[in-house]
């Protein structure tokens, strides 16, 4: 076979199998390997690696949970309302990191995602406890101070009647959560005493309220409104409709005002958070009707002021609801895939403005938000490949079950090989093959030189030059620059170079290097002599 | 050297390559737990020694039973027991259940419980791959605070060696997370009495796995694998008449007569030309 037949088949076949690899490069199914786990074990080599999630801090952290209740309720009842607060801010910092892992991990729907529910409540309840002591504090100093003035003495009586029933329902419930918490700890090995203790410190908190309340209705100051023994009834009532109701249902707050005027503001407070500011009416009533939205499940409190009047406290109840989720991808492009869904409340209602996650293969977490349709959209860009997803609702702060859809599987193709990299090399080859051209020619050029030894009749015009009062040497030098210029020589020629290409005129050259390198000085004939042959009169060249 | 001369050595060249792959390809084997499988699910490069005979076994070395798929005979649960009445060390590696029987025979109250282990504390994308604490006192773990272990079964009875986290759980569904009735708990995958320990993993040993736990494959240096009743011991019909030639002496003096005597016969027949 002919040799240049034999390399082009090897050209050909080489650049087929470059195709073929360059075809299957971008395919990680290529880099799989097939046999890589067994009912028994799993190559780890091939498997993954995955951050640890800090799992190990996830228990540490639920002892750390419950050791800051016991100190929050303990500097509570001490009153020492500067260490509370930072207590409060520690434990609020805590209950972050640990809902965080918990998501992360996807343990909410264990035993800890039970704890994490009852963490929250218990947060609540301790803020909500912090708050409603350090007011009580105040009434009992205001108290004493406005005895003798009868009306402004019933205001303080009706708020702290007012405060009293709160705590008492606040730690009604944190008592409640007791059990289902300690068996949870007990079940991690989890030292529960500290949160033990803060049932008890609570207790005692909301006991001397009570204490004091009885005191004051027993006839201390002889102006209480319910006799002894009793408590006082405050001209505003509130109550609340039905007393419950779950996620997206109406409740009604309201209630009448005795000795309020009509059109007078009444604030209506939902766990002291200020929910509604409703006028009375002409019949001295008034009404709030409350959706039941992002609020925990369990018992809530609710009561009113009109101006420094409290209202009694109206306890209902918020009971929680299942939800499903729906998760639909569709293929933006080769690396993007558009996840859309919908979440709703098993009634069918939709949960509204209420966060998403989408795990993506098990690990990593994306978040989306429903509209107020309850529908929720997120564009992922992942590589190329499978890809498992779901999406999860997990309800923090609703009073709502968690949910999360089936897995869905999507494959991407990727991205096709980016045109950038052939554009750079074809610009890399062009450019390589034009300077090696270049090169070359210039390369070629010195051979060339002897066959373009210039012959008068093609030498350049005479260059007009002058070596009036020029010292000989110089002018020599001036001379041999002339010429070299008019027959076209590159500057960098020496005389020597110059005799070579251009043997006509050796004479004149070879003078000149005699000039120049050993240190001839030439005479005022040799210089006319040389002048004539520089600028063309060399028909006699030397 | 003429054209022919070098066409010969090129042939001859090249039927030596494709005879070592063709040697390489049928000595070696896919078999889970097998000394022959040199891939990441084989034990070709444990650092231990096959015995065939549980008779007179060295006290010094520890015996290491793995992946048992065959029953032992009364009088080779004799030769155990009189082994570990002499301080020798066995280990029983197992995550399928089988070798409970042969725990029964030798007295122990320890078992292997078959379970599909998951696990939190793990730092790798498989919830069956994770890490477990050393928890009992003993030169088998020396100087080792955690193992890394490959889908372990749970063992119960014994002192515990080896627990997982709390974080772990039996993934009943195998849906690689936590979910149903499934709790978390701990579980103990290595417990002892006394010189006899079983380890409910027995993916500590295949190749793929000897790198996780350097330090523990050198702490029961040196190791006798039993071939008889373990599965590192399977092996194909050539492997086996490999070995047969190997261990048998007149059948290795055929074989070295059958590799000796055509060469012995060309150069004779060189000669009297």
């Amino acid at each position: 076979m002919n040799r240049q037949v034999s390399h082009a088949v090897l050209a050909a076949v080489a650049i087929l199998v470059l195709v073929l690899i360059g075809v299957q490069a971008v395919d990680p199914v290529l880099y799989a390997a097939k046999n890589i786990s067994t009912a028994a074990h799993a190559d780890p080599a091939t498997i993954q690696k995955r951050s640890p999630g800090d799992a190990a801090s996830l228990v540490p952290l639920m002892d750390e949970l419950l050791g800051e209740t016991g100190t929050l309720a303990l500097t509570i009842k001490l009153q020492d309302y500067e260490s509370a607060e930072r207590d409060l801010a520690r434990y609020n910092e805590l209950s972050r990191r640990f809902d965080r892992l918990v998501v992360t991990l996807d343990v909410s729907g264990t035993d800890i995602g039970e704890f994490q529910q009852n963490n929250r409540q218990n947060q609540d309840a301790l803020a909500a406890l912090l708050n409603d002591t350090r007011r009580f504090d105040a009434l009992q100093r205001l108290e004493i101070e406005v005895r003798g003035d009868d009306e402004q003495h019933m205001t303080v009586i009706y708020e702290g009647e007012a405060l009293r029933q709160k705590m008492r329902e606040t730690f009604s419930a944190y008592a409640r959560r007791e059990a289902a918490t300690v068996r949870i700890a007990e079940h991690y090995e989890i030292n529960a005493t500290p949160y033990q203790e803060s049932v008890d410190h609570f207790a005692e908190v909301a006991d001397a309220a009570n204490g004091w309340q009885e005191e004051i209705n027993g006839g201390g100051t002889g102006t209480g409104g319910t006799g002894s023994g009793g408590t006082v009834q405050s001209p505003l009532v509130i109550a609340v409709t039905p007393v419950e109701g779950s996620y997206g249902d109406v409740l009604l707050i309201g209630g009448i005002h005795a000795a309020g005027k009509s059109g007078a503001p009444v604030e209506i407070y939902v766990d002291s958070r200020l929910a509604a500011t409703v006028a009375l009416d002409d019949d001295r009533t008034y009404v709030h009707s409350y959706r039941v939205g992002r609020i925990l499940a369990g018992p809530h409190l609710a009561y009113a002021t009109a101006g420094t009047i409290y209202s009694n406290v109206a306890a209902f109840e918020v009971l929680p609801k299942n939800t499903s989720i729906t998760l639909s991808l569709a293929e933006v492009n080769g690396t993007a895939v558009a996840c859309t869904g919908n979440l709703t409340a098993d009634d069918g209602r939709p949960v509204t403005r209420a966060p998403v996650l989408i795990r993506v293969d098990g690990e990593t977490l994306v978040g989306a938000e429903t509209d107020g349709n309850g529908t929720y959209r997120a564009d992922i860009l992942l590589p190329a490949g499978e890809h498992a997803l779901r999406a999860e609702f997990h309800a923090a702060g609703y009073p709502l079950n968690a949910s999360e859809s089936p897995t869905e599987t999507v494959i991407l193709r990727g991205e096709g090989l980016s045109p950038f990299p052939f554009a750079a090399a074809i610009a890399a080859a062009a450019g390589t093959g034009w300077y090696l051209r270049r090169r070359r020619s210039e390369e070629s050029t010195p051979a060339a030189e002897p066959e373009a030894a210039p012959s008068p009749e093609v030498a350049r015009p005479t260059p007009q030059v002058s070596i009036a009062g020029l010292p000989p040497r110089e002018a020599a030098t001036v001379l041999f620059c002339t010429l070299r210029a008019r027959l076209g020589l590159p500057e960098t020629k020496t005389p020597r170079d110059c005799a070579r290409i251009a043997p006509a005129y050796a004479g004149f050259f070879e003078r000149y290097e005699r000039i120049r390198y050993a240190g001839e000085t030439p005479s005022e004939e040799e210089l006319t002599d040389m002048e004539r042959i520089a600028l063309g009169g060399d028909a006699d060249r030397a | 050297m003429t054209q022919i001369e070098r066409e010969a050595w090129a042939i001859l060249l090249i039927l030596l390559l494709a005879a070592a792959v063709a040697y390489a390809h049928v000595t070696t084997t896919t078999e889970e737990y097998s000394r022959y499988n040199t891939d990441w699910n084989g034990t070709s490069a444990l650092p231990a020694e096959e015995i065939r005979d549980l008779r007179n076994l060295d006290t010094a070395a520890t015996l290491l039973i793995l992946a048992p798929d065959r029953p032992f005979t009364a009088e080779e649960v004799g030769y155990l027991q009189t082994f570990l009445d002499a301080g020798g060390r066995v280990i029983v590696a197992d995550e399928e259940g089988t070798a409970n029987s042969l725990l029964a025979d030798l007295g122990s109250t320890m078992r292997v419980r078959p379970q599909n282990l998951a696990s939190l504390e793990r730092d790798r994308a498989d919830p069956g791959l994770f890490t477990v604490s050393v928890v009992g006192n003993t030169s088998l773990f020396a100087g080792v605070g955690t193992v890394r272990v490959n889908r372990p079964a749970a063992v119960t009875g014994g002192e515990p060696l080896l627990e997982t986290a709390i974080l772990t759980w039996e993934d009943g569904d195998g849906d690689g997370r936590i979910s149903g009735d499934e709790v978390f708990g701990t579980a103990v995958i290595c417990a002892a009495e006394g010189n006899l320990t079983v380890l409910g993993d027995e993916s500590l040993f295949i190749n793929a796995m000897l790198a996780e736990n350097p330090q523990f494959i050198e702490n029961i240096q040196p190791i006798r694998v039993d071939s008889i009743h373990s599965r590192t011991g399977t092996a194909n019909p050539i492997i086996n008449t490999r070995l047969w030639i190997q261990e048998t002496p007149p059948a290795a003096a055929a074989a070295a007569a059958l590799a000796i005597l055509p060469v012995a016969w060309h150069f004779g027949r060189k000669r009297d030309d």
